[in-house]
């Protein structure tokens, strides 16, 4: 029992009113001394408790005479509401005071805890950029397989045997009649049999080729895209692939087609863009260009309207149908799209290398 | 192809920049990837005439001179020529000029005496090869003058890439022809007129052709009395100029004949051939013959071969023979002017690996019905430049005259395809120019036949592409295409590739780093990992014995890709890789199956590097987690791992299966194998059917299931059970108890006393009832049951 230094025996009204009050501003004292919760709830206990100062205080209630009871009952109920607040002001302030001192080893700029980054090979990376650019002109993607029969691979892309044109297209063979595919065209092949016009379609994937070298690795990747209808014309061509290098490239690249020679296509040309680094004009920096040579373009992609021995392999109206396919290689854009200089990079597999492209 | 400014001008008159030219061809489609100015170093070489020339007092062999370099003095210059002599007119290269070989001329003192110069060779000057001392040159000439003036021999050369159907364009005449075309020029063919003073040819040989398919012209000349020597510099001059090598008068001619023309000629030393026949007839079993190179070529009936009365004299098209080759002391020659079958030509020279300029043109086809003009041209130079009398006519034999082509252009046609209503008139007049003679009586389908050197033109579909090339391809306007497309385009046609491309995201998203090896491996290195038992595909012409293989699986490559970053210090690896592998399966249109795979390598450290991350190190629970978390990704069920006893790479080592199928397999790579690859930390490696995975994938169905209503209950139990003891098995039989309240078990420890073999796992297990909540006594009541019952069915005690 707390000491209250009267003798309660001889209580009055005004005594016990007296007490009463006594504890609001004793209680504050006692408060502004406590530092945490725990002592915060030891005070609480010792003024508000059960057996608490407040309730010593209240048993003496019965000794006054019962029209006194009333006044001062009232009184105590008020000084227990105030008590009880100002317990709960300092539980607050305590609460605030510990929010505060977190603040003092508050770093933000200390390292979160940031999961593994993972990337996307630059090759899948330009493939899937390519292809939505295509899809978006309302291509649909193919796929096929990579080791291929020589009639899908050559035969009916009007290359046939002995022909000198199978030169440029060095050949890893498995079989007399099988090989692992030098371009994606025989997914051309391949859709044609399998669908009737009107199609457009493309086709992303490896490809293989007999050479190894700088510029050269024996296995690359491509995409072909085709289109096939009853009144497709070289105009097509030129907008689709204008369409696709403004998407990938600059807007403002200017697109040069040049006539080559493709078996499967006639007439066939050659898709050049303009340089990035030196826009065209051969020179960057004052010196010759290093990226076009001089030249002011970059040969992107081969493309032409579809031979018509080859609508006539697939059992195609070579007179009814009109079609143009075109092939690029991935990696040659990947490289001019992120400036990357060497191409062995690609297969290396370097973390160092891939992972800057997350 | 190499083609001289120089010798175009003899064909017609372009005068423009050299520039302008390579543009136009490139924009023709004859791609100038190259200019060049072969004998620029000539202008820094000058005329000068040797004054005096006396003995170097210190050396026998060199003489001091003084030349007259046009300087404004007399240079001192020492030269160890011994044609060396006063009054020449030489060529000098003062202090300071670089020389083609890249040899700089300085100031010198050459034993004592002094030389400001050099009086050069020809072979110092990149004109010749053989070094008969000094040139001198044909007089007079003005001291100090270049080089470059004097010999005229400022050209400039483009380097071309002739596509493989332009065969005409292997030759300054077909190139002239294009060149006229573009600029709308006259075009002039070289004079083809000879004289022939000798007896009739065709009397003193007789021609056999025994396979006309193969050779459908053989023509033969006769020149006696010739005298081979050095070709006059004009003749070695244009040789250099587009890189061939001068040889002697009568190849030079040849040679020079196949640039102009595109026309392959073969000269025969006469007095070598035996008889006064030739034919052209197959070699037979087991032949050989010694080719001018040197090397003896192994034959098969399938080669043709020119023959003489007894023997073969040349490999037909591809290279003559050593037998009959034309020498200094040759004095009669016979000349060959044939026409070859491409495609006979091309099986030999691929063959052999044999390939000639000749062979190269007759792959893309000659112009059979030119060809007589190419030789006459090339009687009379050799009659010009060797002397002799050339036999009256020539002896030929024609067994399949050229027929040219008739074709139809339809100028709608051409309109369709090219997309531009080109002037009929502009098509009448470039389809002229370019050598067909064109029929337009019938305004809708005009009858076009091409000329002999444009094999190329066979249809309507050629006929279109030369207007088109010719209106220019580039100025085609740009439209987009209507795609219309059908119904059952709707499915999609590359549903792998889009797999891949799901897997290859969510691998990205979990913090994987994508690598591409090569498809090809090493049958070595299989057989080293104890791979070779697994059926693999070999290249029959693989590039080298690293790369002969086709992959049957990822491994090899991902080790290959750990390897090369271990090298480059890179010790920390997230791998993956997803790609088709291959397997042979005879019932294949293609002979294989190429299902997709999942690969993945992990190395080093399990998080990132640095505060707040713990510093840990990946272990088999790191791989396992990716593929769970690939298969929770695609709404698959849970996987079983199992022990796999004895993999080739991997040890330990657990088997993948998804609803009983094998669908993979992970684990630690053997020390041997990780030691190869340089790994410092354990590497863990899986590698995941993705084609079954697939195949699961499409199958499963998201569907909702109601959140439920009432609170769950948990409680743990302890279970001490024996190390071999499967924790699967443990759940196995939790589950064959099918407790109806039990919705979920998950461990939540898992601890090994180092004394004791034994593990502590902790399950946590989750009683719900759907309709009601459960009372602690009811779940008590179910959790010992199972605990008493698993204790009799495992060997398992709880603590």
């Amino acid at each position: 029992m707390p000491a209250s230094g009267s003798d309660p025996s001889g209580q009055s009204a005004r005594d016990l009113t007296h007490h009463l009050e006594g504890l609001v501003p004793e209680l504050e004292t006692v408060l502004a001394a406590t530092a945490s919760d725990q002592e915060l709830e030891a005070v609480r206990v010792q003024f508000l408790g059960r057996k608490g100062r407040l309730s010593g205080i209240m048993s003496e209630l019965p000794k006054l005479a019962p029209d006194q009871r009333p006044l001062v009952g009232q009184i105590a109920n008020q000084i227990k509401s105030r008590l009880q607040a100002l317990v709960d002001q300092r539980l607050s302030r305590l609460k605030q005071d510990k929010e505060l001192k977190v603040l003092t080893y508050f770093d933000p700029s200390l390292p979160g805890l940031t999961a593994w980054q993972g990337s996307l090979h630059p090759i899948t990376l330009v493939t899937e950029e390519i292809c939505a650019a295509f899809g978006s002109l309302g291509f649909e993607l193919v796929e096929g397989p990579e080791l291929e029969t020589d009639f899908h691979n050559f035969e009916a892309l009007n290359l046939p045997p002995d022909h000198p044109a199978r030169d440029m297209q060095d050949t890893f063979y498995i079989t007399e009649n099988t090989l692992l595919r030098t371009h994606t065209s025989p997914l051309q092949v391949r859709t044609m049999l399998r669908k009737r016009p009107p199609l457009a379609a493309i086709a992303p994937g490896k490809v293989y080729r007999r050479d190894s070298d700088l510029t050269h690795t024996p296995m690359f990747h491509q995409i072909e895209g085709f289109l096939v209808d009853t009144d497709v014309s070289m105009t097509d061509l030129r907008g689709t692939l204008t369409a696709f290098v403004h998407k990938i490239f600059e807007p403002k690249t200017v697109v040069r087609f040049r006539p080559s020679f493709f078996p499967f296509t006639e007439p066939s040309a050659e898709v050049d863009i303009s340089c990035m680094l030196c826009g065209g004009s051969g020179q960057s920096a004052g010196a010759p260009c290093r990226v076009c040579k001089q030249t002011g373009w970059l040969e992107i992609l081969g493309c032409g309207m579809i031979d018509p021995a080859v609508f006539t392999a697939v059992g195609y109206d070579a007179e009814l149908y009109t079609g143009f396919a075109f092939g690029l290689g991935v990696e040659r854009v990947a490289m001019l799209k992120y400036g990357i200089g060497d191409l062995r990079m690609f297969f290396e597999n370097d973390v160092r290398f891939v992972s800057q492209f997350a | 192809m190499y083609l001289s400014l120089k010798w175009l001008r003899e064909f017609t008159p372009y005068d423009g920049s050299v520039e302008r030219l390579a543009e136009r061809l490139t924009m023709l489609g004859l791609e100038v990837e190259e200019i060049t100015r072969p004998f620029v170093h000539l202008q820094n070489i000058v005329v000068g005439r040797v004054v005096e020339t006396r003995q170097h007092p210190g050396a026998d062999r060199l003489s001091l001179c003084r030349v007259d370099a046009g300087q404004g003095e007399l240079l001192p210059i020492v030269c160890g020529a011994p044609n060396v002599a006063p009054d020449q007119f030489v060529a000098v290269a003062l202090p300071g000029t670089a020389l083609p070989d890249g040899k700089r001329i300085t100031r010198a003192k050459i034993r004592g005496e002094s030389s400001r110069g050099m009086i050069c060779s020809e072979v110092e000057l990149g004109l010749g090869e053989e070094n008969d001392g000094i040139m001198v040159l044909d007089g007079p000439l003005v001291p100090g003058q270049d080089m470059l003036t004097v010999m005229d021999l400022d050209d400039w050369v483009l380097n071309i890439s002739i596509t493989p159907n332009r065969g005409d364009c292997l030759s300054m005449v077909g190139l002239a022809r294009e060149v006229a075309v573009e600029f709308n020029l006259p075009m002039t063919l070289p004079d083809t007129r000879v004289i022939q003073d000798g007896p009739s040819c065709a009397d003193a040989l007789s021609i056999t052709i025994d396979d006309p398919d193969l050779c459908p012209l053989y023509q033969a000349g006769i020149i006696r009395g010739i005298a081979v020597a050095p070709s006059p510099p004009w003749l070695r001059h244009r040789l250099l100029t587009i890189g061939q090598r001068p040889i002697n008068n009568v190849v030079d001619v040849t040679n020079y004949i196949l640039m102009e023309w595109g026309q392959p000629l073969h000269a025969f030393d006469r007095g070598l051939l035996s008889g006064n026949s030739i034919r052209v007839a197959r070699a037979r079993e087991e032949q050989s013959l010694v080719t001018l190179d040197g090397r003896t070529r192994r034959l098969l009936p399938a080669d043709l071969l020119i023959w003489d009365a007894e023997k073969p004299v040349a490999l037909a098209g591809v290279m003559g023979g050593a037998n009959s080759e034309v020498t200094q002391t040759t004095t009669d020659i016979l000349l060959e002017c044939a026409v070859f079958n491409p495609i006979s030509i091309r099986k030999t020279s691929r063959r052999l690996s044999l390939t000639s300029e000749a062979s190269f043109r007759f792959e893309r086809g000659v112009d059979q019905p030119g060809s007589r003009q190419a030789m006459n041209r090339a009687l009379a130079l050799i009659r010009q430049t060797a002397g002799g009398t050339v036999m009256q006519g020539i002896a030929a034999h024609e067994p399949h005259p050229w027929q040219p082509p008739r074709l139809v252009f339809r100028p709608a046609r051409a309109k369709k395809i090219l997309g531009v209503d080109l002037q009929p008139e502009f098509c009448r007049q470039k389809l002229a120019a370019l050598g067909c003679a064109v029929d337009v009586q019938d305004a809708q389908a005009w009858r076009v036949q091409p000329p002999g050197f444009r094999p190329d033109l066979e249809r309507e579909a050629d006929l279109i592409e030369e207007v088109g090339r010719c209106h220019g391809l580039d100025r085609i306007p740009a439209t987009l295409p209507r795609t219309a497309r059908s119904l059952d385009w709707l499915h999609s046609l590359a549903p792998d590739t889009a797999f891949r491309k799901t897997v290859k995201h969510w691998a990205r998203g979990i913090g994987l780093t994508e690598a591409i090896n090569y498809s090809f491996v090493s049958s070595q290195d299989l057989a080293l990992m104890g791979l070779d038992r697994i059926p693999a595909i070999g290249l029959r012409n693989p590039l080298s014995e690293d790369q002969n293989v086709l992959r049957p699986m990822l491994a090899p490559g991902l080790l290959q890709s750990v390897r090369h970053n271990m090298t480059q210090g890179n010790t920390t690896l997230r791998l993956f890789e997803t790609s088709v592998i291959f397997q042979p399966d005879p019932d294949s249109e293609t002979g294989a199956l190429e299902p997709s795979r999942l690969g993945l390598a992990l190395t080093g450290n399990r998080h990132p590097e640095g505060w707040p991350w713990p510093m840990e190190f990946v272990d088999f629970a790191d791989i396992k987690g990716c593929i769970d978390h690939l298969l929770r990704h695609l709404h698959l069920p849970h996987a079983a791992y199992a022990p796999l006893d004895e993999h080739p790479i991997c040890l330990p080592c657990a088997g993948i299966t998804l609803g009983g199928e094998m669908a993979g397999w992970l684990g630690r790579v053997k020390s041997e194998i990780a030691d190869h690859c340089h790994v410092r930390r354990d590497l863990f490696l899986a590698e995941l059917d993705l084609t079954l995975v697939q195949r699961w994938h499409a199958q499963s169905r998201l569907e909702f299931k109601a959140l439920p209503k009432f609170p769950p209950v948990r409680r743990d139990m302890t279970l001490i059970a024996p190390p071999d003891l499967a924790l699967c098995k443990i759940l196995e039989a939790i589950q064959a108890e099918a407790v109806d309240l039990l919705q979920e078990i998950l461990l939540i420890d898992r601890f090994v006393p180092l004394d004791k073999p034994e593990a502590r796992l902790t399950l946590r297990l989750t009683y719900r009832h759907q309709d009601r909540s459960l009372t602690n006594e009811e779940v008590d009541k179910t959790h010992q049951k199972l605990s008493q019952r698993l204790a009799s069915l495992l060997p398992v005690r709880f603590s």
